[in-house]
């Protein structure tokens, strides 16, 4: 039984570091001279790709309790935590890519910016409130909080619309793609909220 | 997606077209008897910038085009390569992602072309593009193009200036603006049968007549020395490189002489973002991001080619006395 999880979650884990391992091989290949391999503006393009990533895992990660509830996929809960963690590992590097490759770690630039448009605002907020979810998503706090667990861990749901509004306030002409996953979030979160408000 | 595949046809890093191998190039591509001393001196991608196979040619404008004689413009700008030239593009026509207009543009028909001409002014009419280009001396031109979203590319056009089209029309005293229209034909188009575009078709962009009549502005019918691949635009399009690149349109179809100022689709669609004048200024910012410098492309990773954006994109001296003492920040 614990042999047949391990090698679910070893599966898991390689599943989701594939969209890693792709910019990994792409970045190698692009320096070793392969320059339009990420179209001409590579760095934009592992900004991009990295936030998409960021909100996947968002989403998959709020979709385990319902599949749980509903589905009767209770083997997923046992996964819930690594997929969270790879939210956070993807915004982080969606957050790097844009120090590094956008601004070029200039703080100044970065300070003017992030107060001028507040989309950038929003996903840094975001990204702190990952922190503590982050820190307190080991067994070991998970006691050490009990039912305030819980409670913090609800973040997520502000996480999820701080996300949204981030990609949203992005909009030029093609509404798409940020309104098929802004609605997929809410798909995700008002059935919850609802939920908690009848009791 | 945005992550693109590398494709073996795509050049080296040591093969970015120089401004002195571009012109090399054209000079041998006429002389093919010298090909083999030309080709051993130059990086085989690029000299190879065409992709023939993708290229819809109208002899008539191929000839013309490759006549095209050389000028003064953008000597010593480096160019940036063929393959971003024409694989990067914004033509919403044909969808939003930058490598859509490369993907869909390829099955527009181009050949034969009517552009409706009416308005304020005496000719009047609907004329094929032959007959318009049949009294034109094309040109190179080599110049930089700014887009709103702070990149940029160097672009060496082939064209010539809009002036001497318009002065054909005899415009009255009345047309104080010109006003273009790209193709409307969602057949052809399928940006223009998305259900998720917000754009209103046909697109529409217009110049006040100073500006229209300004040297710097050209219908170019080409590029890399030859006839306009379909996602830039083909095959008759607008370049005022003082602008940003959304006021450059393309695939042209009507030329319209008018009183007032033209209702252009960017302006209409976010006024607060995008106005009529779009004239490249560091100083004024789009509401959502600094316009003080751009990222002129092909950027690296790690050393991203970020430059200082020039006020009126470095053409201040041809064109700034047409804007004194107007405020640039209220009419952005």
């Amino acid at each position: 039984m614990s042999m047949l999880v391990s090698l679910r979650r070893f599966a898991i884990f390689l599943l989701s570091m594939t969209p890693f391992f792709y910019l990994l091989q792409a970045v190698v290949r692009l320096q070793a001279g392969e320059w339009n391999i990420l179209g001409p503006e590579p760095g934009r393009a592992i900004v991009f790709f990295s936030g998409s990533w960021t909100f996947n895992f968002l989403l998959i990660t709020l979709m385990v309790t319902p599949l749980v509830r509903y589905a009767k996929q209770n083997w997923l809960m046992t996964h819930r935590r690594m997929l969270g963690l790879f939210t956070f590992f993807y915004a982080t590097l969606h957050l790097l890519a844009y120090f590094a490759f956008l601004i070029e770690w200039r703080w100044q630039e970065l300070g003017k910016e992030v107060i001028e448009r507040p989309y950038l605002l929003v996903g840094m907020l975001a990204w702190l409130l990952l922190i503590p979810l982050t820190l307190t998503s080991t067994k070991n706090w998970q006691r050490r909080l009990k039912r305030n667990w819980k409670k913090l861990h609800q973040l997520v749901y502000l996480i999820g619309v701080l996300a949204a509004v981030h990609y949203l306030l992005q909009i030029r002409s093609s509404w798409f793609e940020p309104v098929l996953y802004t609605l997929i979030l809410l798909l995700l979160l008002v059935p919850r909220i609802a939920g908690r408000k009848r009791l | 997606m945005i992550i693109r595949k590398h494709k073996r046809s795509d050049a080296q890093p040591s093969d970015i077209t120089s401004h002195s191998s571009y012109l090399n190039r054209r000079q041998f591509l006429g002389q093919t008897a010298a090909l083999s001393l030309a080709a051993t001196a130059l990086p085989a991608q690029a000299i190879q910038t065409h992709d023939t196979t993708r290229l819809q040619k109208p002899e008539w404008l191929a000839q013309q085009v490759a006549a095209a004689k050389e000028s003064k413009w953008g000597k010593g700008e480096s160019l940036t390569p063929y393959s971003n030239v024409t694989q990067y593009n914004n033509f919403y026509e044909f969808g939003t992602a930058k490598e859509d207009p490369y993907r869909y543009a390829s099955k527009l028909k181009t050949d034969p072309w009517w552009v409706t001409v009416e308005g304020e002014c005496e000719v009047t009419g609907r004329f094929a593009l032959e007959d318009l280009l049949s009294q034109v001396d094309l040109e190179e031109r080599i110049y930089r193009l700014r887009c709103v979203e702070a990149w940029s590319m160097v672009i060496p056009w082939i064209g010539f200036e809009l002036s001497t089209l318009l002065k054909r029309f005899k415009p009255l005293s009345s047309a104080k603006y010109v006003e273009f229209t790209t193709l409307h034909d969602p057949k052809q188009m399928p940006g223009q049968r998305s259900a998720f575009s917000t754009i209103d078709w046909p697109y529409v962009e217009g110049l006040r007549i100073d500006e229209a009549m300004n040297p710097l502005t050209i219908m170019a019918v080409g590029l890399y020395g030859e006839v306009l691949p379909n996602q830039n635009g083909a095959p008759f399009r607008l370049v005022v490189p003082w602008k940003y690149g959304f006021k450059s349109i393309k695939s042209i179809v009507k030329i319209r002489f008018v009183e007032s100022m033209p209702k252009t689709t960017w302006a209409q669609l976010a006024p607060n973002e995008y106005g009529f004048y779009a004239n490249v200024n560091p100083e004024v910012d789009h509401p959502r991001w600094s316009q003080a410098r751009e990222r002129r492309l092909p950027s690296g990773l790690f050393k991203p080619n970020r430059i200082e954006t020039q006020m009126f994109n470095g053409y201040e001296e041809e064109v700034a006395s047409m804007y004194s003492g107007m405020n640039l920040r209220k009419f952005y």
